[in-house]
């Protein structure tokens, strides 16, 4: 087997670009699907009956539905049906946010359920309104229930970025196979591409598992 | 004569009276009918067995309940029925639960400084005065920054007396404030609703120390399935029941009648 190594310092750069564009899509995407998220499952708990519906549906429709689908779709249907084409860097960004949102909505809402109804009614008791007491009282508690789960997702977001290089994103599986198939070095490419990946998401996993050591449920 | 005693003598005798109130959950008849007063300054014990009513009453009195029929009214005014005139009901009565219900990502003064700062928009350094004198009269000047997990259940409870005491309400509604404690801290609360009510407090207590209703409270009200079974002063309560289902009630504690 003829194996050359040196065509990864070579794309050094290039795969430097991928990387930064792969952590640039985890952050937004998770900048975007946590205030979603939360607003989601508000919707979701909502006394109106529509509304709640509809939050629902969007829950159980992205879920449900395979990310390399929803990227696809964004990118070939989205022009089509609404008119609306955007680079594929937003492209990618919006089928995980989607995506995202409805996994995040669904951890919120099971961390804000988790929080006792008393410590509403403590705060009402003290003449509080519903929006503060939420806010103030169950919000921040239910946050650091979730934060080991949101840790998992991003995590796991993290990794699945890759899939966005299907519709051409700029992100470090889409270059790692770009030069691929120029070069024809498949075995350094994909090797390299692992490392690189696996340096970049054992560090996260690391702090994940500290932060479900430190804010795993103590009750 | 200053302001405050003029507010004090114009100010009705009478600040909660319960009219034939009555509240169903589902097929459950929780309250059928009771009628009670509270008098400015009183302190008055609902006992009765589990199930029977009274801390129902004492929710429905600052609206975390509503009512199925009849009327409740605080200051001679029906409770409102707005959210906003609710807020404003709830601000001049304290609540103190069975489970304590402190915020426990906040510290003790954190959570004593809430109701001022958010509720009636007091800046930090007056919120915080506040709860530093609220923390010594409830024995705990030196725990400012415990979070709620590091104080036992009669600090804590104690946290929650000052939380409610920061409104400086009327009135303090008082749901079971002892029955979560260890025997052994359950004196230190005790101690703490005595000298609330020895500087003329109003407060409704909802209980299972007979010893406390007894020496504490200027009126008691026996409950049974909803309705009062009788009420009148402790004397008459503890010594001479009316009625032979109060003397089996107090016999179930232990109470020699």
């Amino acid at each position: 087997m003829n194996l050359d190594w040196s065509i990864i310092p070579a794309s050094a750069g290039a795969l430097a670009r991928g990387a930064l564009i792969t952590i640039a899509l985890t952050v937004l995407t998770m900048t975007i699907a946590v205030p979603c998220g939360i607003g989601v499952a508000m919707l979701r708990e909502s006394k109106f009956r529509p509304v709640a519906f509809l939050a629902t549906c969007f829950v159980e429709l992205f879920r449900n539905l395979p990310i390399i689908l929803v990227v696809y779709w964004a990118f070939y249907v989205m022009p089509v049906v609404f008119g609306i084409a955007f680079s594929p860097f937003i492209t990618g960004l919006v089928a995980l946010s989607l995506n995202n949102t409805a996994y995040n909505s669904e951890t919120f809402r099971s961390g804000i359920k988790s929080i006792r109804k008393g410590q509403t009614e403590a705060a009402l008791a003290l003449g509080m309104s519903e929006g503060q007491a939420f806010r103030q009282i169950v919000l921040p508690q239910a946050w650091r229930r979730v934060l080991p789960v949101l840790a998992t997702t991003w995590v796991t977001l993290f990794k699945d970025t890759s899939l966005v290089s299907v519709i051409a994103v700029g992100d470090l599986a889409h270059t790692a196979m770009q030069i691929r198939s120029q070069s024809f070095r498949v075995i350094e490419m994909l090797t390299a591409m692992a490392a690189i990946y696996w340096l970049l998401g054992y560090p996260q996993a690391k702090i994940a598992d500290w932060i479900h050591k430190k804010f795993g449920v103590t009750e | 004569m200053t302001a405050a005693t003029l507010a004090m003598q114009s100010a009705p005798r009478v600040v909660l009276q319960y009219r034939d109130v009555r509240k169903l959950y589902g097929d459950f008849v929780a309250l059928s009918g009771v009628s009670m007063e509270v008098e400015r300054g009183q302190v008055v014990c609902l006992i009765g067995p589990s199930g029977s009513g009274k801390s129902t009453l004492l929710r429905c009195t600052n609206a975390l309940e509503s009512l199925d029929g009849g009327e409740l009214l605080f200051d001679g005014i029906p409770l409102p029925k707005d959210a906003a005139s609710i807020r404003k009901v709830r601000q001049r009565m304290g609540m103190v639960f069975q489970n304590f219900e402190l915020f426990p990502h906040k510290t003790a003064i954190q959570n004593i400084m809430m109701g001022p700062k958010t509720v009636l928009g007091l800046s930090e350094q007056e919120s915080r005065a506040r709860a530093e004198a609220l923390l010594v009269k409830v024995g705990l000047s030196d725990k400012p920054e415990n979070y709620p997990a590091n104080l036992s259940g009669g600090q804590q409870q104690r946290v929650a007396i000052a939380r409610a005491l920061a409104m400086e309400p009327e009135v303090m509604l008082f749901d079971e404030p002892t029955s979560a404690l260890d025997p052994e801290t359950i004196g230190e609360v005790l101690n703490v609703m005595k000298a609330l009510a020895d500087d003329g407090m109003t407060m409704v207590v909802v209980t299972h120390e007979m010893t406390f209703a007894r020496r504490v409270a200027d009126h008691v009200v026996v409950f049974e399935s909803g309705r009062i079974l009788e009420q009148g002063p402790p004397t008459q309560i503890f010594d001479a029941p009316q009625q032979a289902r109060t003397r089996d009630f107090l016999g179930h504690l232990g109470w020699d009648a």
